[in-house]
């Protein structure tokens, strides 16, 4: 146990899966697999398993995407860090390969693989292409592959590894805001599972569910409601396919007052699926969604951290519902 | 010029030799400068020197360009690293000035949407641009993302286009850029226009499935188009080598019948005659061609706000990369074959100014430059709600930040 960061947990999965399986392969283009923490070892892929099973490629992100599925499907299981803007290019692969093949062989086609897919865009002046507002509701929308979205480090080491070891492909997206974060986190491996949401802090006025980049702008704004005196389940859905409804709608029957908060466009967020299956399940809900305009986000940082939700936007938006 | 000293080093490792990995390297190595030409992609000698017939004015202006190129990122450089108030970044293209300065030499800039070349630019468009002849101080005025900006603040640096004097516009992905302009070359064809469209890319472009769909579509349909590719040796911060198994680049687009050169990207008047060769047989109607420029980035990758010498986000340190630092005696062995000296050289041995003359006018360049700073910096910032403009022709989006 130790203050890991963000990526020293996440390749200290990888490196133990690599170890435990020799015929495991990494596929990255740019960024290295490399990730220092103070207290521990350096970790590099690159150089402790060789250029025969971690390939820095070419920045063509259909062949990463492809090639390891390729992998899974000749029975190595392979994982590929896919960087920021090259997030949705291998979209034709995943969505209208990988997805189905299980279905469409009857079940005999096999795919340990592991897209990790970088979502970038919290800076703000990066603006525009380097910006991931819609990749969360592009790929939750997929059957056939998991997507995950891990918000803390303790989560993205226990989503790596069981997203390493599951038979079903992964879609991992990784909110690069979050790198910054640190926090203890088992040297051991462990497992956080593909379809449980995680319940973050328990109120019972409101229900807040949020993932990812949203998670830390959430959690700020339920310190600043609990002082004053509304006291709020915050949810983080880790999983958006298979999404824990369970989960959701065990808070919602009690609180019967919905927030969700979303760093990507309002159209189709994944709050809207939350809004949607707690009213299915739900008599009698308020319901509200806090969401990135549906617009490019524009390089002005004026302009830009006035359309992003902050924590004064959910703090407002709960105000209003309870 | 001993390159072989100066190559990246790579650690013996498994992978496969399928061809000698260390003799692709010396190749690799040798083309820095010194230009090595694939028989297929056509002589250097063959290429005809077209900047024999250019006037001295032209000349002047070419110079002009190179200098404009080099002294707006030097100053924004400065920014970054004095100007505590300085937002804007940049893909730094200084080193790579006679690439964009020798191509729109031979382009039309000017003219209606339907007479104008039009050129694509890469995630490293200032130079581009400039070269393309956009408004300078709009374009400072963009990079630090100000409302009366040349794009109104919305895309800084990696989005800035003017489509009035043909520049389509930068472009934050490695892939698309070329097939588009292969769209636009094909428009032109269709609608019998004599335009032309140039796309700039980097060596990074080769391994995406892009180039294949570009060089086959243009070749295929004889399109108007010109594919620059600067061949800077790094994609961010890995050595094309692992990208390509060319030491040519342009060795791969002859394959597909596409008229192919390789010309020293140091050199403005190598650039502009490769350039000119193209542009006419593409205005004549035979079709595409592929220009390979071995040039080198002076920079790191990126320069942000608050950069601070030899740390993050500066000049000559790239702590991002971990893998392949780029070796500084390679820096400095392509500092010597700097493209404004070189520029400079050929003004003054051509007799077309002497020393005193190329100095006044380096003078007169920084000052328009710092005259762009000056009135780029001082302009009003973006207003919040504007945000929420410009996703269609007409009218906003609903603000949903709010619930």
């Amino acid at each position: 146990m130790a203050m890991k960061s963000w990526m020293y947990s996440v390749l200290e999965a990888v490196q133990h899966e690599m170890r435990e399986d020799p015929a495991m392969t990494w596929i990255f283009e740019l960024t290295p697999p490399v990730a220092s923490n103070p207290g521990k070892p350096v970790i590099n892929l690159e150089t402790e398993f060789g250029r025969k099973r971690v390939v820095n490629t070419g920045i063509d992100e259909n062949w990463m995407a492809s090639a390891v599925l390729g992998a899974g499907l000749a029975g190595s299981r392979s994982a590929t860090y896919i960087p920021y803007q090259g997030s949705c290019m291998p979209f034709q692969v995943i969505q209208n390969v990988a997805a189905k093949l299980r279905h469409k062989t009857g079940g005999r086609a096999e795919m340990p693989v592991v897209w990790i897919i970088e979502m970038t865009g919290q800076t703000p002046g990066f603006a525009q292409q380097h910006s991931c507002y819609e990749e969360d509701s592009y790929y939750m929308h997929i059957p056939g592959v998991r997507t995950v979205i891990p918000s803390t480090p303790f989560d993205a080491k226990g989503l790596m590894h069981a997203a390493l070891r599951s038979r079903d492909p992964v879609v991992y997206l990784y909110p690069a805001g979050l790198r910054t974060l640190t926090e203890e986190v088992p040297d051991d491996p462990f497992e956080v599972p593909l379809d449980k949401a995680a319940v973050r802090r328990e109120g019972g006025d409101l229900t807040i569910v949020s993932s990812g980049a949203g998670m830390p702008g959430v959690l700020e704004a339920a310190e600043t409601l609990a002082a004053e005196g509304i006291a709020a389940d915050v949810i983080d859905l880790r999983a958006l396919t298979e999404m824990d409804t369970e989960t959701i709608v065990n808070s919602v029957s009690k609180t019967k007052r919905l927030l969700t908060v979303d760093q990507s466009y309002y159209t189709l967020c994944p709050g809207a699926e939350v809004i949607a299956r707690s009213v299915e399940n739900v008599e009698g809900v308020k319901v509200k969604r806090v969401a990135f305009p549906d617009a490019p986000p524009p390089a002005s940082p004026e302009m830009f951290l006035w359309m992003r939700p902050g924590p004064e936007n959910v703090a407002e938006a709960a105000r209003a519902l309870v | 010029m001993d390159y072989d000293a100066t190559i990246p080093q790579r650690e013996p490792d498994d992978v496969p030799e399928s061809r000698s990995r260390r003799g692709f390297l010396k190749l690799a190595a040798l083309t820095g400068a010194a230009v090595s030409v694939g028989r297929q992609a056509g002589a250097l000698s063959e290429v005809p020197f077209a900047a024999r017939e250019l006037s001295n004015e032209k000349l002047i202006e070419m110079y002009r360009t190179i200098l404009r190129i080099r002294w707006h990122e030097r100053t924004q450089a400065d920014q970054m690293l004095e100007n505590p108030d300085y937002r804007g970044y940049n893909h730094f293209y200084a080193g790579q000035e006679a690439v964009a300065t020798g191509v729109c030499a031979a382009l039309r800039n000017t003219g209606a949407r339907d007479q104008v070349d039009l050129a694509y630019s890469s995630h490293r468009p200032s130079g581009h641009a400039i070269a393309k002849g956009v408004d300078i101080p709009k374009m400072v005025a963009e990079m630090d993302f100000r409302s009366t900006g040349m794009n109104g603040g919305y895309g800084a640096e990696m989005h800035i286009a003017d489509p009035d004097v043909g520049f389509a516009g930068a472009d934050g992905m490695i892939g698309p850029a070329p097939v588009i302009a292969s769209g636009s070359a094909f428009a032109m064809r269709a609608r019998g226009s004599d335009q032309v469209a140039v796309v700039f890319a980097g060596d990074g472009n080769y391994a995406a499935p892009h180039f294949h769909s570009t060089m086959n579509n243009a070749a295929l349909l004889d399109l108007p188009l010109i594919y620059v590719m600067e061949n800077n040796l790094y994609h961010q911060y890995a050595h094309y080598s692992l990208s390509c198994p060319h030491v040519d680049i342009a060795e791969a687009a002859s394959v597909y019948g596409v008229h192919a050169r390789t010309v020293d990207g140091q050199d403005v008047v190598q650039v502009y005659n490769a350039a000119k060769e193209a542009v006419d047989r593409a205005r004549a109607g035979e079709g595409p061609s592929f220009i390979e420029a071995k040039t080198y980035r002076y920079y790191n990758h990126w320069g942000a706000p608050g950069a601070k010498a030899g740390e993050l986000g500066a000049f000559g340190y790239d702590p991002l990369a971990i893998t392949h630092f780029r070796p500084e005696k390679e820096l400095r062995a392509w500092m010597q074959r700097d493209p404004v000296d070189i520029a400079r050289k050929i003004l003054v041995d051509w007799g077309v100014v002497d020393t005193a003359r190329a100095r006044e006018i380096e003078e007169e360049v920084k000052a328009e430059i710092a005259e762009a700073f000056e009135w780029g910096l001082a302009q009003p910032l973006c207003t919040p709600e504007d945000g929420l403009k410009n996703v269609f022709v007409e009218g906003t989006v609903p603000p949903r930040q709010f619930g």
